[in-house]
């Protein structure tokens, strides 16, 4: 007697079968979704690793140079005086208690460093750290018995204690160089140079220790004081506390100007600055997976659509709807996993290629790091291929659903499904309105930059929602057109798109989607150019800029002497002088150093454009230079969401804490993290330091600049380092630097591009297979060869131009996005958006283009069909 | 005792805005053994009826009992078990599976029920040797002409016993001298094995080899005497 048996065995083995038999005669099908998967996870994978790889770096170097040290003493810009540390070491800091306690000094170790490149390092940046090996060993081991190498025993003690000027440094750093025990070496500060011996040589034992100490050359600290120009200074004092009431006393006893903080608040404020940054990339990532799903969804409907009738057959014979749905997912999961395992390799690969374009940008803007190799972490793999797989899955959901609703009598013919995708239309566009006010709301709320990219990926999935419906649109539009140009051709083609819509519509979708970024990006790093041109220009008007060499691309470190300056001043020809002093100083606040510039004068000759003035703005200046306040950057107003007009800054300075009035906010694009312009008399005052780093020289009219300076140069030759670059020389540099930064975005747009033309590819492909019998009833009646591709071409020309003509206002908005909200943001610029012609044309241009490409595969395969066997296909 | 039992059995399809009866409040039965011929014009809804038989399809009102199991109440999943256990299709036109051999088309019900290839490959062997193709066994679908791929359907049809076997036009895609052959092969085999078949066909060629001919006329069910078919 049969029963239905609800727990009647179930195999899928078969089922696999005949997928794998499947995949063995349709490879390139599959192949192309595979590569759509390897290339978007590729990109995430490839950013993350870079990101990660820069990041660890600085910790690395960070934690070298921390060891087991818990808290710091720290001062201002120039430092503090030694005597502190005495203090310290001597106990005498509790005769400043009241009462005076007789709690135990902590271990304390004191630190001077800075920046220097050496030239026999490949003018490397290196970081010179000058060190009391006697209060070391606590705080760091480098120096300990089992990471010494050559010359670290007592000799090399004794020299390093003894000999001026003597370093240690790693093993690696001095083989890579050449260079051996007792060679010397230059330490390049402020253009100053000061040989060094090399009296030691470490050798780390594990390879994290090794990459550490790459960035670093250890010395005396008597040395260090010498070769920084910081005599009887220190940098900071390090210490190792763990009870709160030798933190709190220590706290109250701080003179003026010092700060206790933790070791970890500082390498975290800097880790920060970067944040928006490589969110901002990886964002841009995301974006060639999203392009990609598009390619795995049209894949894999294709496979169910061709492979309805096989479904009907199968679910006639006992096959269940879930186990198509497993099937189908299955199925796009192994590809998808293949997928992800390549796309990593390749991530790996182009993870080391960008590595450097990411490391310069971020020495470029945010700080010192030197990069030794990318670091694989596995939560990254693991991520990569989880996210690759995910995105697989999730584009795969709804070709699978509707192979699950297959018919078990395969009565449901193609022609179901396009009238199905017909009907879809309605709510594709409700969707799109949908999607588009949640992606506004999410833009309009102001929060984590997570969400502001939520809005701009939803804007954007939408507006590819909408293609479908427009596409059937645009496509009954421009039919009487080619119609009446190319005849029968030009009446089949656009209605080819049409009743093949559940596929064309895609392809036209995912290009229109990678082109509308090419545009949008085009148009905002365009934008972003000219504002910078535009603000150089404006801001740029002296004729000649001396600073001391500088260690990246547009920082300077270190002090010009003051001789040279003396010299320049009184140099023929020479009308006045503006100088200036940068330094990172700490804004307790904010939680976080800022940058501020001392002047005593406006090198932008009144043409610096401000956001907003404290009163009249002819009196700006005469107001900062005489120290009634500061002047702030648009950056670190929005940075730190400041109202306008913004309340006073609080400042760490060397006499403690100082409220600044602000007296107006300037637009600068020279960094995200905001600056401070302070007039030099109250800076000098309130961190008693007297040094310069930059002049700009304002010259007599008549005056030749480039002889200026030639003669300059010639003056200082030999005896001080010192850059002198004329104004137009300082911007091509200035506008160098930036067409470095938004290199990778360029690389990246280019990737969704291939994505996408994978895409188009693989629905032409599709749509051939899936048509061969139709296009075989053509040839056979009476079609040539050159009237097929023909037909192929203007199908895929005319998908090409739809997607390029959406792509422009959809770029449009994604370009407004990313100027007045995405960058605003992340970075505090304000850009004024600069719309060209040529950035839409040739978004439309690479949607045809890419297009017309995809064409070619597919039409010579037409050309070689077999009418016959085509004619015989069922 | 009968093998199909139905009762009241209705159908429409929606075209466009209006409804269109293809079966009305239809009864019938089918005894165990017996070979039911089904007989109608194109579009008069045989099919339908062997759908909703095998439960492909469900109807809009009445049952349809196989064996003690009223199988329009039971859900999509028991449905799809229930035929893949106990029915087996002969189509018109043939739907092998072109990616599988002939003899994987044949064990391919049983596989799917979990069984190993191993196991179910002599039976399969047998009925191929029967419809006289086992030495085709490894030849893809592709290579077998009209007539061949029909004969393996229908060793796909018995390989896993079942109480049922469904034919929808089974000759309507071969010429008249293979069909005919084809069609004997089929009826040998379900009578030699004990089987209820039940065939929709257009070509009253078939009648004077069923028991019994079921006319679907203007969604009604009539019993056709045979004397009376022959005389016509």
């Amino acid at each position: 007697m049969p029963t239905p048996n609800l727990q009647s065995p179930i195999s899928n083995l078969p089922l696999f079968r005949l997928a794998w038999r499947r995949l063995r005669r349709r490879p390139l099908q599959y192949i192309l979704l595979i590569v759509g998967v390897a290339i978007g996870v590729a990109m995430m994978v490839s950013i993350d690793l870079a990101n990660g790889s820069a990041q660890r770096a600085f910790q690395l170097s960070t934690d070298a140079i921390a060891g087991k040290t818990t808290h710091r003493i720290v001062g201002g810009p120039t430092g503090f005086d030694e005597e502190i540390y005495r203090r310290l070491e001597t106990g005498d800091w509790r005769l400043d208690q009241s009462p005076v306690s007789s709690l135990q000094s902590p271990l304390a170790a004191p630190i001077v460093e800075d920046y220097l490149t050496v030239p026999e390092l490949n003018e490397r940046v290196m970081r010179l750290v000058g060190i009391d090996p006697f209060a070391e060993p606590p705080f760091r081991d480098y120096f300990a018995a089992q990471n010494s190498g050559e010359g670290n025993g007592i000799e090399g003690l004794v020299a390093f204690l003894t000999v001026p000027n003597s370093v240690i440094l790693a093993q690696d750093v001095a083989d890579e160089a050449g260079l051996a025990l007792g060679d010397t070496i230059t330490l390049n500060h402020s253009g100053q140079r000061t040989p060094a011996q090399i009296v030691g040589l470490l050798q780390p034992t594990d390879d994290v220790s090794r990459r550490a100490l790459s960035g670093i050359v250890f010395t005396d600290i008597a040395s260090a004081q010498e070769i920084l120009g910081m005599t009887g200074k220190l940098s900071r004092i390090d210490l190792i506390v763990n009870d709160e009431a030798t933190l709190a006393a220590l706290t109250a006893v701080l003179p003026p100007g010092l700060r206790l903080e933790t070791a970890a608040a500082r390498s975290n404020a800097i880790r920060q600055m970067t944040a928006a940054f490589e969110l901002n990339l990886s964002a841009l990532s995301l974006l060639a997976l999203v392009v990609g799903m598009f390619l795995i969804y049209n894949t894999v409907t294709f496979s169910v659509v061709q492979r309805r009738p096989l479904f009907g057959i199968l679910r006639c014979l006992g096959v269940t709807s879930g186990q198509l749905f497993a099937l189908i997912l299955a199925e796009t999961a192994v590809l998808g996993l293949v997928g992800s395992v390549l796309g990593l390799g390749l991530g790996i690969l182009l993870g080391r290629g960008i590595v450097g374009l990411i490391t310069q940008t971020i020495n470029d803007f945010y700080f010192v790091v030197n990069v030794r190799g990318v670091d694989v972490p596995p939560f990254t793999l693991v991520k990569g291929l989880l996210v690759g797989l995910a995105a697989a899955l999730f584009a795969a959901l709804l070709p699978a659903w509707e192979a699950m609703r297959t018919a078990p009598n395969a009565s449901l013919k193609r022609s179901n499904l396009e009238s199905r995708t017909r009907q879809l239309l309605p709510w594709l566009a409700l969707a799109w309105a949908v999607l588009t006010a949640v992606g506004v709301f999410l833009l309009w709320v102001r929060g984590n930059l997570i969400i502001t990219f939520g809005g701009l990926f939803a804007v954007l999935i939408g507006a590819a929602l909408l293609t479908p419906p427009l596409t059937v649109l645009l496509v009954r539009a421009v039919t009487p057109i080619t119609q009446a140009l190319l005849g029968v051709l030009g009446r089949m083609a656009p209605r080819d798109i049409v009743r093949s819509l559940s596929r064309t519509s895609v392809a036209v979708a995912a290009l229109m989607t990678a082109v509308s970024v090419v545009v949008g990006v085009s148009i905002m790093i365009g934008s972003f150019r000219t504002t910078v041109v535009q603000w150089l220009n404006q801001t740029l008007q002296a004729d000649v800029y001396v600073s001391t060499p500088t260690l990246t691309a547009n920082r300077t470190f270190g002090t010009l002497p003051p001789e040279v300056i003396a010299e320049f001043r009184a140099w023929p020809g020479v009308d006045r002088v503006v100088t200036a002093r940068h330094v990172q100083v700490d804004a307790p606040d904010l939680g976080r150093p800022v940058e501020i510039i001392a002047v005593d004068g406006d090198v932008s000759n009144g043409n610096r454009p401000y956001a907003w003035v404290n009163g009249d703005q002819a009196t700006l200046w005469p107001r900062l230079l005489a120290g009634e306040g500061v002047i702030i950057s648009e950056a670190l107003v929005l940075k730190e969401n400041l109202p306008t007009p913004p309340p006073d800054v609080v400042l760490q300075t060397a006499v403690g804490p100082r409220a600044l009035p602000v007296l107006a906010v300037f637009y600068d694009y020279a960094s995200d993290q905001g600056t401070i312009m302070i007039g030099q008399d109250l800076y000098r005052e309130l961190w008693q330091d007297q040094a310069i780093e930059s002049m700009g020289i304002f010259l007599q009219p008549g005056a030749e600049v480039d002889q200026v300076v030639r003669e300059m140069t010639a003056a200082v030759n030999g005896r001080q380092d010192v850059l002198i670059q004329s104004n137009q020389a300082l911007r091509a540099g200035s506008l160098e630097i930036f067409d470095r930064t938004f290199a990778i975005t360029a690389a990246l747009r280019l990737l969704a591009i291939v994505v996408a033309f994978i895409g188009v590819l693989s629905a032409l492909m599709s749509l051939q297979l899936e048509r061969a019998r139709e296009l075989g009833v053509l040839r056979a009646t009476g079609m040539t060869v050159r009237q097929l591709w023909g037909l192929t071409f203007l199908e895929t020309g005319l998908m090409g131009g739809i997607a390029g003509l959406l792509a422009v206002p959809v770029g449009y908005v994604l370009a407004w996005i990313l100027i007045y909200v995405i960058n605003v943001r992340s970075f505090g610029w304000t850009l004024q958006m600069q719309l060209e012609p040529a950035y839409f044309l040739q978004g439309v241009i690479v949607a045809i283009i890419a297009a017309l490409l995809a064409a070619i595969y597919p039409s010579l395969r037409l050309g070689g069909m077999v009418v016959a066997t085509a004619v015989r296909e069922e | 005792m009968s093998m199909v039992r139905i009762e009241q059995l209705s159908k429409y399809f929606s075209e466009g805005s209006q409804q269109r009866q293809v079966l009305d409040a239809v009864n019938a039965c089918v005894d165990e053994g017996e070979f039911v011929a089904l007989l109608g014009r194109s579009g008069s809804g045989k099919s339908t009826l062997l759908n909703l038989i095998s439960g492909i399809e469900k109807p809009d009102s009445g049952d349809v009992t196989i064996h003690d199991v009223t199988i329009t109440r039971l859900r999509e999943r028991e449905r799809t078990l229930f035929r893949r256990d106990n029915i087996g299709f002969v189509f018109q036109f043939f739907n092998l599976i072109p990616t599988l051999t002939v003899l994987e088309n044949v064990t391919l019900p049983q596989e799917l029920a979990g069984k190993k290839a191993t196991a179910v490959s002599p039976h399969a062997l047998h009925l191929l040797d029967q419809v006289g193709l086992a030495d085709r066994r490894d030849t893809f679908p592709d290579k077998l002409s009209g007539g061949e791929q029909q004969r393996v359907a229908i060793a796909r049809a018995l390989a896993h016993n079942p109480l049922l076997v469904l034919a929808d036009e089974p000759t309507g895609n071969l010429d008249e001298e293979t069909g005919q052959r084809v069609l004997q092969l089929l009826i040998d085999l379900t009578r030699g094995a004990g089987k209820t078949l039940l065939m929709a066909t257009h070509s009253p060629e078939i009648v004077p080899f069923a028991d019994r001919v079921i006319e679907v006329h203007n969604g009604r069910l009539e019993e056709k005497e045979l004397d009376g078919l022959f005389a016509g």
